[in-house]
């Protein structure tokens, strides 16, 4: 029988319990979602590194011959070793106007066991000396390529024409990007291709100098340990990097990628059953109040105080139950469209959509846990009732005064119902503090939502206005001088400036510490290319001294004035000194710069230069790159119009996710806000009811309850704004690698989306709660005292 | 000396439908109330005493039937108008006092005053019901008697022309209800304003100048008292 005041009490109080139920619902779908597309990414991951046997060390020099390998793989600590030619070359296609590129990795076909294995994923294995290639499947299929068609390549200005055989995949690119400085993967523009070694050797005039090293550990043995033991031996061929695992550009991303997933499985749904707790808690203990004739008669017949207290716990478990099931299937569900999602970004062969019982178990128990421990809360009070004490009406409401009133300046302004409003808010103090924290949370997500919508554009607008004002970047194959450079380039129709840029790979050192980047030398009147202080402003470089980014700062754990020392593959192993002549900010990627001059000095090669940056009428871009297409000097031509478009492409097609978010945290101030109105509603009905005697119109009675709740919600949006700082920080904390580091800037215009946000979902909310006053019937209201 | 007719009803019907059961609350009644009049309307419960004085406070529709008050047509205003209504010429007092539990004495007065067109000074209403002193209390720092007291104020500060009392001294005791009858009668004579009290409590007829008998629903009896005695002499 108990069973049956149950379901109608629920049914009664329908829309907050269901605005209660919206919320676990929410929190359960993304716990259950993140975390089954969590734990399939893993698992991809582990096993494709497993099975294609992905390297613990990757080093690159400039040309090794094939015979030292030998002695490399006698290293001790090492397990296996590959080495490998590895090249970036230009796809010859007239038709496309963009520089479109592949990285060749020579592989051996007839070696069974070698790290970073190819897998291939469709088509058929490479064989030796034959003429064609595996691409990577993102680039097969953004290129639109077919099996056994032919691709031509641009190999030292020469063409060279290779057969699609398939598509392959190996662990070092899983994440594909061409240099630390791009932000997302671009398949149309570039892939991978596994070549065989043979028909690669024949490709260039290095023949089988070999240039890039992979190896795996023995067991017992550090990455450190083996790394002492290699560098001496790849130090006279030029060793350009070498580096762990740890600080693979794919693997980087791809754990960095599994952390912040890790982290919304951890931290969303705790917030959202959070909310949904506190709702649950005060509905429960409202009931709990206006029930206790009921309980006091219960007590009365024989029922335990326990037996009772099971009935109230009963709220939360069927809450529990009903919003971990539905919010574990719609999860489950949601987890096969973002599982497509990330198949676009990673390509991880093995990465699928799974169901899972298990997250849906640990969803449900999640759930009841929240709501049953919230019942718990709300109604505990029961086990103290005594039976006649129940049954007499509670006391009327202590009212006093608060606070706010030892100010009049500020009270006398309110008018009689702002009083109430106020009081009632000071009344149940901590019913107002857990409203003002569901605002403030829901107000601040959104606000981070926001934040995220804008900090890509931001980053964007400030590295290609800011940063690279060039609007073309011309990469030449080996280092070139710069007279004949530049003269050669000033030619080209169209070219308003020209200015020289010398890209080293160095290794920095400083004691114990020790950070692989690359230093960029630029002259001292550059204007095409900035470097930007943390205010934006530009740096003008010093004639001498080094200038490093925020995070290698902290990394090697330097000042301005320190010394520091670098070496790199053009001094052969020289160590060179210099000191930090400054800290810049950077969002993309790290580097160090140097004036130009005193970095050509510092490396004894004479005035070279690796790039070029152009000023050019963008009419005249196209025909640029057509008469470099074949040369063999230069590298790669990049526009950097069409790099834009193409970034701000795919961050368009990341809105939605923010527009998810968004509508996350609105739901959850509407059933905050909404659950706690019409709990405001039925406690004070007979008051509210009075004031319509009163005169009193729908209108004016509501505004009794919507002044507390503008007020709490705009003190909370106050208490969003800090709150919304400290997660974006967390977050960037989280994010700021070498590669990416995010500004925690937050725009006004962010708390103005946000607090738009929050006011709409609050005035959805009171929409409701108005239509409910305006039915009240007044006689029905008035007629019985509770 | 011609009186003015200040409410009126005419074959004035309520009923609830209850499923499939038709309750019939009031029926066919038919009555006249003059400015200025002190009517008590007596009858035991479920005899419709409540659903009248609802449908004359502008609270309740009724379902067939004329209801003015002076000429306005109560039976066909909207929520809007009722609501207007009950702002300008209705002041209600209940029997459980109904105030706001989180505003003191004087702070229930002025919430009435607020809205008013023609309101009095709280402060006064409030002297005038002898708790100027208390105007800083709670209702939860106040007895009953104080707090019908503070309910009465809260009404009559409005100044409305018709003061509708659903049983005002039905939770007091018998020496705290004189004090609560007393009040009515004052604002009766003094501010020349109608009164209308329901109550089952017979003894309170004494005081009126005419009583509504009413019993299943339909009004059986007026009875016109020549001289109403003084709320002092009223006993029970």
């Amino acid at each position: 029988m108990l069973w049956r005041k149950l379901l109608r009490d629920l049914w009664s109080n329908k829309a907050a319990y269901f605005a209660c139920l919206v919320v676990i619902v929410i929190g359960l779908m993304v716990y259950t979602s993140v975390a089954i597309v969590y734990e399939n990414i893993v698992d991809a991951k582990n096993r494709f590194y497993f099975q294609q046997n992905f390297a613990d060390g990757f080093a690159r020099v400039q040309g090794m011959p094939l015979s030292e390998v030998d002695r490399l793989e006698r290293v001790e600590g090492v397990q296996l070793l590959s080495a490998r030619i590895t090249k970036d070359v230009r796809v010859y296609d007239p038709d496309r106007q963009e520089g479109i590129y592949l990285r060749l990795i020579s592989v051996n076909p007839e070696q069974a066991s070698t790290v970073n294995h190819v897998r291939v994923i469709e088509g058929t294995a490479l064989k030796a000396n034959q003429d064609s290639i595996l691409v990577d499947p993102a680039f097969f299929q953004a290129n639109g390529l077919d099996l056994g068609s032919t691709i031509t390549l641009i190999v030292e200005g020469k063409k060279v024409e290779l057969v699609v055989a398939g598509t392959g995949q190996n662990p070092e690119f899983v994440y594909a990007m061409k240099t630390s400085h791009d932000l997302y993967p671009a398949p149309e523009t570039f892939g991978i291709a596994y070549v065989p070694f043979d028909t690669m050797a024949n490709m260039f005039q290095s023949k089988t100098l070999v240039n890039d090293i992979v190896f795996t550990l023995r067991d017992g043995y550090s990455y450190l340990q083996v790394e002492e033991q290699l560098k001496p031996l790849l130090n006279k061929y030029g060793l350009e990097y070498i580096i762990p695992r740890e600080d693979q550009l794919s693997n980087v991303i791809l754990t960095q990628e599994i952390a912040s997933l890790g982290a919304t499985v951890t931290t969303i749904p705790i917030v959202f059953l959070g909310i949904a707790a506190i709702v649950l808690y005060i509905m429960l203990r409202r009931m709990v109040e206006q029930q206790r004739g009921q309980i006091g008669t219960l007590k009365a017949f024989g029922y335990t105080g326990t037996e009772i207290l099971f009935h109230y716990l009963a709220y939360g478990l069927i809450l529990g139950l009903a919003g971990g099931i539905i919010g574990g299937l719609l999860g489950i569900a949601l987890s096969y469209p973002i599982t497509v999602l990330y198949q676009q970004f990673f390509a991880l062969p093995d990465l699928q959509g799974q169901f899972s019982y298990r997250y849906l178990v640990f969803g449900i128990l999640l759930s009841l846990a929240f709501s049953i421990v919230a019942a718990f809360q709300g109604s505990k009070g029961i086990l103290r009732l005594q039976p006649a004490e129940a049954m007499r009406p509670a006391a009327p409401p202590a009212a006093k005064k608060i606070l706010l009133e030892r100010l009049p300046i500020i009270w006398s302004t309110l008018t009689v119902q702002g009083k109430m409003a106020m009081r009632n808010m000071f009344r149940n103090k901590l019913r107002s503090f857990f409203i003002l924290l569901g605002i403030a949370l829901s107000f601040s997500m959104m606000a981070v939502s926001v934040y995220f919508w804008d900090v890509g554009d931001l980053i964007l607008t400030e590295q290609y206005t800011k940063v690279q004002v060039y609007d073309v970047k011309v990469s030449f194959a080996t280092p070139i001088l710069q007279k004949s450079a530049e003269r050669e380039l000033w030619k080209a129709t169209g070219v308003k400036q020209v200015e020289s840029m010398l890209e080293v790979p160095i290794s920095l050192e400083r004691y114990w510490l020790k950070k692989d980047v690359v230093l960029i030398g630029m002259p001292a009147d550059a204007s095409l290319y900035n470097v930007i202080d943390d205010n934006g402003e530009k740096v003008y470089l010093n004639d001498n001294g080094i200038y490093l980014s925020n995070s290698l700062a902290d990394e090697l754990q330097i000042n301005i004035g320190s010394e520091l020392s670098f070496k790199s593959p053009f001094t052969k192993d020289k160590t060179i000194n210099t000191y930090v002549a400054g800290v810049i900010s950077q969002n993309v990627g790290s580097y160090a710069y140097m004036k130009y001059d005193y970095m050509a000095e510092l490396l004894g090669q004479g005035k070279i230069i690796t790039s070029a940056l152009l000023n050019i009428n963008a009419g005249d871009i196209p025909l640029l790159k057509e008469q470099y297409l074949e040369s063999p000097i230069i590298a790669g031509i990049e526009d950097k119009e069409q790099s834009m478009r193409q970034i701000l492409e795919l961050l368009a097609s990341f809105s939605y996710t923010t527009w998810i978010l968004v509508f996350f945290a609105g739901a959850c101030g509407f059933a905050i806000i909404y659950s706690s109105s019409i709990i405001s509603l039925s406690e004070r009905q007979r008051e509210l009811a009075s004031l319509r005697v009163l005169g009193m119109s729908p209108k004016e009675v509501f505004e009794v309850l919507s002044f507390e709740q503008w007020v709490t919600s705009f003190v909370a949006m106050l208490i969003g704004i800090p709150l919304a700082f400290a997660m974006v920080a967390a977050m960037a904390q989280s994010i700021d690698t070498d590669l990416m580091s995010i500004p925690v800037v937050l725009a006004p215009s962010t708390f103005i989306y946000a607090a738009i946000g929050t006011i709409a979902s609050i005035l959805v909310a009171q929409y409701s709660v108005y239509q409910t006053i305006n039915r009240l019937s007044l006689v029905d209201v008035l007629k019985e005292r509770d | 000396m011609e009186r003015t007719v200040i409410l009126e009803g005419k074959n004035i019907s309520r009923w609830y439908q209850m499923g499939e059961v038709r309750v019939n609350a009031l029926q066919e009644t038919s009555f006249q109330v003059y400015a200025g009049e002190f009517i008590v309307v007596l009858g035991p419960s479920g005899s419709g005493k409540s659903t009248m004085l609802n449908a004359i406070g502008g609270m309740d529709k009724i379902s067939a039937g004329e209801l003015f008050y002076k000429d306005q047509a109560l039976h066909k205003a909207n929520e809007r108008a009722l609501t207007k209504y009950r702002r300008r010429a209705v002041g209600f007092v209940f029997q459980h006092y109904n105030l706001m539990s989180n505003l003191t004495a004087l702070e229930n007065v002025s919430l009435s005053v607020e809205i008013a067109t023609n309101p009095l000074r709280p402060i006064d209403v409030l002297q005038e019901v002898g708790l100027a002193d208390r105007a800083d209390h709670f209702p939860s720092q106040m007895s009953g008697g104080e707090q019908q007291r503070v309910a009465i104020a809260r009404a009559i500060a409005k100044n409305p022309e018709l003061l509708l009392c659903d049983e005002p001294t039905g939770a007091l005791d018998f020496s705290t209800g004189i004090q609560v009858l007393k009040l009515l009668r004052k604002f009766n004579t003094e501010y020349n304003k109608t009164v209308m009290v329901i109550t089952h409590n017979a003894s309170i007829a004494e005081m009126a100048d005419r009583v509504f008998y009413m019993k299943d629903g339909k009004l059986i009896d007026i009875r016109v008292i020549p001289q109403p005695v003084s709320p002092e002499e009223v006993s029970w």
